[in-house]
Protein backbone atom coordinates (compact mmCIF):
# COMPACT_ATOMS: atom_id res chain seq x y z
CA UNK A 1 0.00 0.00 0.00
CA UNK A 2 1.34 3.14 -1.44
CA UNK A 3 0.54 5.44 1.87
CA UNK A 4 1.97 9.63 1.85
CA UNK A 5 4.09 9.02 4.78
CA UNK A 6 5.89 5.79 2.23
CA UNK A 7 5.84 8.45 -0.72
CA UNK A 8 7.38 11.16 1.82
CA UNK A 9 10.15 8.73 2.74
CA UNK A 10 11.17 7.69 -1.27
CA UNK A 11 11.19 11.22 -1.64
CA UNK A 12 13.47 12.19 0.76
CA UNK A 13 15.51 8.72 0.32
CA UNK A 14 15.95 10.07 -3.65
CA UNK A 15 16.43 13.68 -2.34
CA UNK A 16 20.26 14.84 -3.12
CA UNK A 17 21.38 18.59 -2.48
CA UNK A 18 24.26 19.99 -4.93
CA UNK A 19 24.97 23.17 -3.34
CA UNK A 20 27.59 25.13 -5.83
CA UNK A 21 31.02 24.62 -4.36
CA UNK A 22 32.68 27.91 -3.31
CA UNK A 23 35.91 27.92 -4.01
CA UNK A 24 36.70 31.02 -1.71
CA UNK A 25 35.56 28.86 1.73
CA UNK A 26 38.48 27.92 3.04
CA UNK A 27 40.56 31.16 2.36
CA UNK A 28 37.72 33.04 3.95
CA UNK A 29 37.38 30.76 7.57
CA UNK A 30 41.41 31.35 7.41
CA UNK A 31 41.03 34.83 7.15
CA UNK A 32 38.46 35.05 9.99
CA UNK A 33 40.83 33.38 12.16
CA UNK A 34 44.29 35.00 12.18
CA UNK A 35 42.08 38.24 12.26
CA UNK A 36 41.30 36.96 16.06
CA UNK A 37 44.80 35.85 16.28
CA UNK A 38 46.24 38.82 14.74
CA UNK A 39 45.26 41.63 17.52
CA UNK A 40 46.83 44.37 16.79
CA UNK A 41 48.80 46.54 18.76
CA UNK A 42 46.56 49.51 19.24
CA UNK A 43 43.59 47.30 19.61
CA UNK A 44 45.38 45.64 22.72
CA UNK A 45 46.53 48.92 24.34
CA UNK A 46 42.75 50.26 23.61
CA UNK A 47 41.67 47.17 25.72
CA UNK A 48 44.51 48.44 28.48
CA UNK A 49 43.79 51.60 28.64
CA UNK A 50 43.15 52.05 32.32
CA UNK A 51 45.98 49.65 33.24
CA UNK A 52 48.38 51.30 31.13
CA UNK A 53 47.98 54.90 31.43
CA UNK A 54 47.86 54.69 35.47
CA UNK A 55 51.82 52.69 34.37
CA UNK A 56 52.68 55.33 32.46
CA UNK A 57 51.81 58.36 35.15
CA UNK A 58 53.81 56.70 37.56
CA UNK A 59 56.72 55.47 35.75
CA UNK A 60 57.13 58.55 33.99
CA UNK A 61 56.34 60.60 36.89
CA UNK A 62 58.68 58.15 38.66
CA UNK A 63 61.29 59.02 36.31
CA UNK A 64 61.47 62.65 36.01
CA UNK A 65 61.41 63.29 39.70
CA UNK A 66 64.22 60.92 40.02
CA UNK A 67 66.17 62.73 37.34
CA UNK A 68 65.55 66.29 39.04
CA UNK A 69 66.64 64.76 42.49
CA UNK A 70 69.83 63.20 41.10
CA UNK A 71 70.49 66.31 39.48
CA UNK A 72 70.07 68.33 42.68
CA UNK A 73 71.60 65.91 45.02
CA UNK A 74 74.99 66.23 42.24
CA UNK A 75 74.38 70.12 43.03
CA UNK A 76 74.27 69.45 46.29
CA UNK A 77 77.76 67.30 46.32
CA UNK A 78 79.76 70.21 43.91
CA UNK A 79 78.61 72.77 46.18
CA UNK A 80 79.46 71.16 49.11
CA UNK A 81 82.80 70.32 47.96
CA UNK A 82 83.63 73.68 46.54
CA UNK A 83 82.80 75.46 50.10
CA UNK A 84 85.74 73.00 51.79
CA UNK A 85 87.93 73.98 48.83
CA UNK A 86 86.95 77.76 48.89
CA UNK A 87 87.61 77.94 52.69
CA UNK A 88 90.69 75.90 52.90
CA UNK A 89 92.09 78.34 50.40
CA UNK A 90 90.92 81.44 52.57
CA UNK A 91 91.28 80.51 56.01
CA UNK A 92 94.34 81.20 57.34
CA UNK A 93 93.74 78.77 60.65
CA UNK A 94 93.56 75.66 57.93
CA UNK A 95 96.26 76.86 55.72
CA UNK A 96 98.40 76.82 59.06
CA UNK A 97 97.21 73.29 59.88
CA UNK A 98 98.22 72.23 56.55
CA UNK A 99 101.47 73.87 55.90
CA UNK A 100 105.04 72.35 57.06
CA UNK B 1 52.09 38.74 26.04
CA UNK B 2 53.82 40.00 22.85
CA UNK B 3 51.93 43.47 23.20
CA UNK B 4 52.53 43.09 26.92
CA UNK B 5 55.94 43.22 26.62
CA UNK B 6 56.36 45.51 23.92
CA UNK B 7 54.43 48.20 25.80
CA UNK B 8 56.61 47.38 29.21
CA UNK B 9 59.36 48.07 26.70
CA UNK B 10 58.30 51.62 25.05
CA UNK B 11 57.42 53.19 28.64
CA UNK B 12 60.77 51.91 30.02
CA UNK B 13 62.69 53.56 27.45
CA UNK B 14 60.45 56.84 27.79
CA UNK B 15 60.61 56.69 31.79
CA UNK B 16 64.46 56.25 31.44
CA UNK B 17 64.24 59.41 28.57
CA UNK B 18 62.14 61.27 30.65
CA UNK B 19 64.79 60.79 33.44
CA UNK B 20 67.70 62.06 31.23
CA UNK B 21 65.57 64.96 30.59
CA UNK B 22 64.73 65.86 33.65
CA UNK B 23 68.15 65.51 34.63
CA UNK B 24 69.95 67.66 32.07
CA UNK B 25 67.46 70.59 32.37
CA UNK B 26 68.01 70.14 36.56
CA UNK B 27 71.30 69.88 36.45
CA UNK B 28 74.25 72.87 36.68
CA UNK B 29 77.19 71.58 34.27
CA UNK B 30 78.96 75.05 34.96
CA UNK B 31 78.97 74.33 38.74
CA UNK B 32 80.30 70.41 38.08
CA UNK B 33 83.03 72.01 36.16
CA UNK B 34 83.62 74.07 38.49
CA UNK B 35 83.81 71.30 41.40
CA UNK B 36 85.81 68.94 38.72
CA UNK B 37 88.21 71.61 38.29
CA UNK B 38 88.47 72.56 41.92
CA UNK B 39 88.47 75.87 41.07
CA UNK B 40 86.88 78.13 43.76
CA UNK B 41 86.70 81.45 41.63
CA UNK B 42 84.82 79.42 38.47
CA UNK B 43 82.24 78.12 40.91
CA UNK B 44 81.85 81.31 42.60
CA UNK B 45 81.00 82.98 39.21
CA UNK B 46 78.93 80.17 38.20
CA UNK B 47 77.44 79.07 41.41
CA UNK B 48 76.56 82.88 42.23
CA UNK B 49 75.80 84.08 39.33
CA UNK B 50 78.61 86.52 39.01
CA UNK B 51 78.62 89.36 35.88
CA UNK B 52 82.07 90.16 34.47
CA UNK B 53 82.00 93.02 36.58
CA UNK B 54 80.91 91.19 39.37
CA UNK B 55 83.78 88.65 39.22
CA UNK B 56 86.46 91.35 38.63
CA UNK B 57 85.58 92.85 41.99
CA UNK B 58 85.23 89.81 43.65
CA UNK B 59 88.87 88.83 42.39
CA UNK B 60 90.19 91.81 43.47
CA UNK B 61 89.04 90.92 47.20
CA UNK B 62 90.56 87.93 46.79
CA UNK B 63 94.22 88.90 45.70
CA UNK B 64 94.23 92.12 48.18
CA UNK B 65 92.89 89.67 51.10
CA UNK B 66 95.33 87.01 49.96
CA UNK B 67 98.49 88.59 51.55
CA UNK B 68 96.46 89.10 54.81
CA UNK B 69 95.76 85.28 54.56
CA UNK B 70 99.29 84.70 54.59
CA UNK B 71 100.68 86.90 57.25
CA UNK B 72 98.06 85.22 59.50
CA UNK B 73 98.79 82.07 58.32
CA UNK B 74 102.23 82.85 59.11
CA UNK B 75 101.51 84.22 62.86
CA UNK B 76 99.26 81.40 64.04
CA UNK B 77 102.30 79.08 62.77
CA UNK B 78 104.46 81.02 64.80
CA UNK B 79 102.46 81.04 67.90
CA UNK B 80 101.64 77.36 67.38
CA UNK B 81 105.22 76.37 67.41
CA UNK B 82 105.85 78.67 70.56
CA UNK B 83 102.86 76.62 72.52
CA UNK B 84 104.26 73.61 71.61
CA UNK B 85 107.65 74.36 72.53
CA UNK B 86 106.25 75.30 75.84
CA UNK B 87 104.12 72.15 76.01
CA UNK B 88 107.58 70.20 74.95
CA UNK B 89 109.18 72.10 77.13
CA UNK B 90 110.18 69.96 80.80
CA UNK B 91 110.08 73.43 82.88
CA UNK B 92 106.42 73.18 82.71
CA UNK B 93 105.73 77.00 82.93
CA UNK B 94 102.08 76.93 83.03
CA UNK B 95 101.79 81.05 83.24
CA UNK B 96 103.73 81.09 79.71
CA UNK B 97 101.47 78.00 78.67
CA UNK B 98 98.85 80.03 79.46
CA UNK B 99 99.93 83.43 77.45
CA UNK B 100 100.38 81.24 74.14
CA UNK B 101 97.00 79.61 74.84
CA UNK B 102 96.12 83.35 74.67
CA UNK B 103 98.12 84.13 71.65
CA UNK B 104 96.63 81.87 70.05
CA UNK B 105 93.18 81.86 70.58
CA UNK B 106 93.59 85.56 70.04
CA UNK B 107 94.77 85.13 66.64
CA UNK B 108 92.76 82.72 65.38
CA UNK B 109 89.83 84.95 66.92
CA UNK B 110 91.28 88.14 64.90
CA UNK B 111 91.66 85.58 61.90
CA UNK B 112 88.22 84.62 62.00
CA UNK B 113 86.86 88.23 62.14
CA UNK B 114 89.33 89.35 58.64
CA UNK B 115 87.71 86.34 57.09
CA UNK B 116 84.23 86.61 58.21
CA UNK B 117 84.91 90.74 56.59
CA UNK B 118 85.78 89.34 53.95
CA UNK B 119 83.33 87.01 52.65
CA UNK B 120 80.81 90.05 53.87
CA UNK B 121 82.71 92.14 51.09
CA UNK B 122 82.76 89.13 48.50
CA UNK B 123 79.07 88.84 49.52
CA UNK B 124 78.28 93.07 49.05
CA UNK B 125 79.42 92.59 45.16
CA UNK B 126 76.97 89.67 44.72
CA UNK B 127 73.47 90.15 44.15
CA UNK B 128 71.45 90.27 47.24
CA UNK B 129 69.59 86.83 46.53
CA UNK B 130 72.94 85.41 45.78
CA UNK B 131 74.69 86.90 48.49
CA UNK B 132 72.42 85.85 50.87
CA UNK B 133 73.45 82.20 49.67
CA UNK B 134 76.80 82.91 50.11
CA UNK B 135 76.78 83.96 53.37
CA UNK B 136 74.72 81.37 54.54
CA UNK B 137 77.04 78.84 52.83
CA UNK B 138 80.33 80.04 54.66
CA UNK B 139 79.50 81.95 57.20
CA UNK B 140 78.19 78.78 59.31
CA UNK B 141 81.75 76.95 58.57
CA UNK B 142 84.26 79.93 60.08
CA UNK B 143 82.35 80.18 62.67
CA UNK B 144 82.61 76.53 63.23
CA UNK B 145 85.78 76.22 61.70
CA UNK B 146 84.34 72.70 60.47
CA UNK B 147 86.36 72.94 56.83
CA UNK B 148 89.12 71.36 58.27
CA UNK B 149 89.21 68.23 58.66
CA UNK B 150 87.23 67.21 54.85
CA UNK B 151 89.55 69.34 52.95
CA UNK B 152 91.85 66.64 52.24
CA UNK B 153 88.96 64.25 51.13
CA UNK B 154 87.43 66.48 48.74
CA UNK B 155 89.92 67.85 47.23
CA UNK B 156 90.74 64.40 46.64
CA UNK B 157 87.69 63.80 45.46
CA UNK B 158 87.33 67.31 43.16
CA UNK B 159 90.87 66.81 41.56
Amino acid sequence: MNTPHNSLSGVLRRWRVTPPANPNFRHAVWHRVNARVRESWPVYLRSHATAWSLAAVVMLGGAAYSGSALAQARARADREAMVVTYLVDLDPRVQAALKP
Amino acid sequence: MKYLLGTLTVLLLAAAATGFFCFRMSVDPALHAAARKGDSMEWLCADFHLSKEQFAAVKQLHDSYAPSCEEHCRVIQQATKARQALVSAASGDAAALAAAESRLVELRTSCETALTRHVRQVAAEMSPADGERYLALVLPRITNFDHLAAPDLSLNRAR
